[in-house]
């Protein structure tokens, strides 16, 4: 257990608000939450492959980072409803 | 003092995501909780920069250097797309016209003008 693996484990309650967030409040606020989850799920994958020193959990957390922006463009954009642009 | 260096900056951005966290947890309203969530990116790039100094530019370093980067230029435009979806739901539209351009007149307004 070194300090990388700690401090991400240190992150996991963030994780969890994030998750109780989505649950437990309307849509735009879930977004929100999403998108910090995305951020800190990077980190956390960053994290872990530099405790483990895996290099395939840091090719993970780039790809998560370019398909969560992607993907929560998309949550935003269908939010919009049917009146936007 | 290289190791000093990458606690702090460790110490740092873990500190900062999880003031973000707390930030979109405590908020009221979802713009409010807007602000918190983009600055998440900001705590990843210091922790890629902990990675960077203590491994110099390895694979592990230049790849979370690159997420850190997307995090951080593709955070404004997040909170930007998440902010026009929110007043697009609660306005009906992004730039509303207001009342008496053009737009029909609110239902009470009619009758006080007719009488």
């Amino acid at each position: 257990m070194n300090v990388w693996l700690i401090a991400a484990l240190a992150l996991l309650p963030a994780l969890l608000a994030c998750g109780l967030l989505c649950f437990l409040s309307a849509a735009l606020t879930g977004l929100v939450a999403m998108e910090l989850a995305s951020a800190v799920s990077v980190v956390e994958l960053m994290l872990f492959s530099e405790g483990t020193h895996r290099q395939p959990f840091v090719d993970l957390a780039l790809v998560l980072a370019v398909m969560g922006f992607v993907g929560l463009l998309a949550f935003a954009r269908l939010m919009e409803g049917e009146r936007g642009p | 003092m290289r190791s000093i260096a990458v606690d702090v900056l460790l110490f740092a951005g873990v500190a900062l995501l999880l003031l973000c966290a707390l930030g979109v947890l405590a908020m009221g309203s979802a713009f409010d909780r807007l602000h918190y969530a983009s600055a998440a990116g900001w705590g990843a790039a210091l922790i890629a920069v902990a990675i960077l100094v203590r491994e110099s530019l390895s694979l592990i370093a230049d790849k979370a250097l690159l997420s850190a980067a997307i995090l951080v230029v593709c955070g404004p435009v997040l909170a930007h797309a998440t902010a026009r979806a929110g007043r697009i739901r609660e306005r009906g539209a992004w730039n509303p016209e207001p009342p008496g351009r053009g737009s029909p007149e609110p239902a009470g307004r009619e009758e006080e003008t007719g009488s």
